[in-house]
């Protein structure tokens, strides 16, 4: 093995792939751009869609069938009330926002009615039933004060509820779900233009056969291209993280919750946590771009190579979207499974609660992964059988 | 010690013998299919032009691709200049220049990138890269292109990239599997002005055609191929007189139907 010539290779599967586009769109376009846009889209219609939905449930009427004395009590929690005959119906063709019944009996039962697909009916319903359970009290209360027993049997404890997760250990298990399964994806589709270009490509243009007549061995061929590969899945990788920061960062979430804004804008990325997230992701890269390698290999031309490599998009997402699930505990088994493993890793790293076994087993894990798909590649690349496929 | 001792041994012996190629029942089976290349023998000397000449499918492309340590055969040797394909394919690869009719050249990189690519794979230093590149570009007369991408090319500019990233490091021995296919003539005619410069400076010149006016014209010696068979090798004359025939097409026809 020859460096120098290790690094021609390199040097040049750079240049030839900073100048394709097809390249150029997924490793820079799609998580500089798209990422950011998708996100800045999604939350903007998410928060309006949520918005539109409350002040509709206060603009729209509450149909009513009720007793006075409850309907007086609706009116005083400011809930706008008329008087529907078909109540069912009436909510289902949303000329009201949801319905009120009262049906007389020992004790008295009274139904709300909602459509709970339509989120304006659901937030009336939840109005109407504060409404209902403060009338509800007072009755109560009432009836107390007439018998003469004290209001605190009404409470004889209060519940109090405390989350010991800092904003930092809550932003990481909202991150988690999210930040790996998109990095994982990202790294994918960032390397399977160049490794498609290099390997496929190179065999479809013809180009193959100079650089095989050429003095490099077959190991210092495929070295090269592997780590300009690597070189391309990284900096997908970097993009995307950096790109999902940045949008994060600059999205207005109107959540009504404190604590959730909160938890979005506290990014749990300190220099530690993204070291131990680079140090997961770079086996990874070097058996991804190896284990892509090999199977491009086979192709004839460019197109053979995408329909070759789409169906191991799956196997990536399917694991990569599960690792990110809470719930799942970290084993020494789950440690060895690859992409899932480092999904999980990144979860975990975000949450601060990653622990060295683990995190060693699955780095070691992927590194042999990464060296037998090495040696697979470079078996490939010596095999003419795959090289000459007519 | 033993190798090392070995190595200028046979190199002065095939100086000596002055056979830059020797080939010796050379064969080629494809996996499971039928036989490619049929027990070819054939020498070629320095200074010396030898043409494969065939039909589609007759077998130049995989002899010379093995030659080139592209393929291995599976039967039979070959030494250029000196080295063993199979042995010592390395040392083999850095005795030729090969060119095919499909150039091979990255479209993205600009001839000069291509040379620069090349002549690292060679192992040759940044000056001497340097002095080569210069000599080429002024020889072929590249100047006015060397800096623009291929793909924006012309066939004709794109032949002559490629035929400058052929003699780069000054191989010895050049193989050229059909060079002129597919070629209009004055850009077929960079490639034949390049074959006799390479011949005037002692290169071995193998290369494989199914033209038979640049056969005539250019090959010193000529070994006609059919059916991963050699039908027959040596100068015009000798083909002539062997075959009864004047011109090479008929020569040509006459040792196919046989």
């Amino acid at each position: 093995m020859r460096f120098p010539i290790v690094s021609a290779i390199y040097q040049k599967e750079m240049l030839d792939l900073v100048r394709d586009r097809r390249t150029l769109i997924s490793m820079l376009f799609v998580p500089t751009l798209l990422i950011p846009l998708l996100f800045s889209v999604g939350t903007r219609l998410i928060s309006r869609m949520q918005t539109k939905a409350e002040e509709e449930a206060k603009s729209m009427a509450v149909g009513v069938r009720v007793s006075p004395s409850l309907r007086e009590a609706l009116e005083k929690a400011q809930i706008q009330i008329v008087e529907t005959d078909n109540l069912k119906d009436a909510v289902l063709t949303k000329t009201i926002a949801a319905g009120v019944e009262e049906i007389s009996g020992t004790p008295v039962e009274v139904e709300i009615y909602a459509d709970n697909s339509n989120p304006t009916s659901s937030a009336a319903a939840a109005r109407v039933r504060v409404a209902l359970d403060d009338f509800k009290d007072e009755k109560v209360r009432e009836s107390l004060r007439g018998s003469g027993i004290p209001a605190s049997v009404l409470t004889p404890f209060v519940v109090k509820r405390t989350n010991l997760a800092g904003a930092r250990k809550m932003a990481g298990m909202a991150w988690g779900s999210i930040l790996g399964y998109l990095l994982l994806l990202m790294m994918f589709t960032g390397g399977m233009y160049p490794i498609i270009d290099m390997t496929a490509g190179e065999k479809e243009r013809k180009t193959i056969e100079a650089l095989l007549a050429s003095p490099a061995t077959r190991q210092e061929i495929v070295l090269g291209k592997n780590l300009a590969a690597v070189t391309a899945i990284l900096i997908t990788a970097m993009l995307t993280l950096g790109s999902i920061v940045y949008s994060l960062k600059g999205s207005n979430i109107s959540s009504k919750v404190p604590e959730a804004q909160e938890m979005m804008r506290t990014i749990p990325l300190d220099v530690h946590s993204v070291t131990l997230i680079a140090t997961t992701l770079v086996p990874l890269a070097m058996f991804e771009a190896s284990l892509m390698f090999a199977i491009a290999l086979f192709a004839r031309s460019y197109k053979e190579g995408q329909s070759y490599l789409m169906p191991l998009l799956i196997v990536v997402v399917f694991p990569a979207l599960m690792g990110g699930l809470s719930g799942l505990k970290m084993t020494l088994l789950l440690s060895v499974i690859p992409i899932f493993n480092a999904s999980q890793m990144i979860r975990g790293i975000l949450l601060g609660d990653a622990s060295t076994a683990n995190f060693a087993i699955m780095t070691a894990a992927n590194l042999v992964y990464a060296a037998v798909a090495f040696v697979i590649a470079t078996r490939q690349f010596e095999n003419e059988n795959v090289l000459f496929r007519s | 010690m033993l190798l090392v001792g070995c190595l200028p041994t046979r190199r002065v012996l095939s100086w000596v013998r002055a056979f830059m190629i020797e080939v010796l029942g050379l064969s080629k089976t494809f996996s499971g299919s039928r036989l490619a290349v049929d027990n070819v023998s054939f020498e070629v000397r320095a200074g010396e032009v030898f043409g494969l000449l065939g039909p589609n499918g007759a077998g130049k492309t995989t002899t010379l691709r093995m030659l080139a340590t592209l393929l291995k055969p599976t039967g039979g040797t070959a030494t250029l200049n000196g080295f063993e394909i199979t042995r010592d394919p390395q040392k083999v690869r850095e005795q030729i220049g090969f060119l095919s009719g499909d150039m091979g050249l990255y479209g993205r990189l600009t001839p000069l990138e291509i040379l620069n690519f090349f002549g690292k794979l060679n192992g040759m230093d940044a000056a001497h890269r340097e002095k080569r590149i210069q000599f080429l570009v002024t020889m072929l007369d590249m100047q006015t292109f060397a800096g623009v991408r291929t793909d924006k090319l012309s066939t004709g500019m794109k032949q002559k990239t490629a035929i400058a990233r052929t003699m780069l490091h000054d191989p010895p021995v050049l193989i050229l599997d059909e060079p002129t296919s597919g070629l209009d003539v004055p850009t077929a005619r960079a490639i034949e002005t390049a074959i006799v410069d390479g011949k005037k400076a002692g290169k071995c010149v193998l290369y494989s055609t199914h033209v038979m006016e640049e056969a005539e014209y250019l090959c010193d010696r000529i070994g006609v191929i059919s059916g991963g068979k050699m039908k027959m090798i040596g100068t015009m004359e000798e083909l002539r007189a062997a075959t009864g025939k004047q011109r090479l097409r008929e020569i040509f026809l006459n040792l196919l139907e046989e």
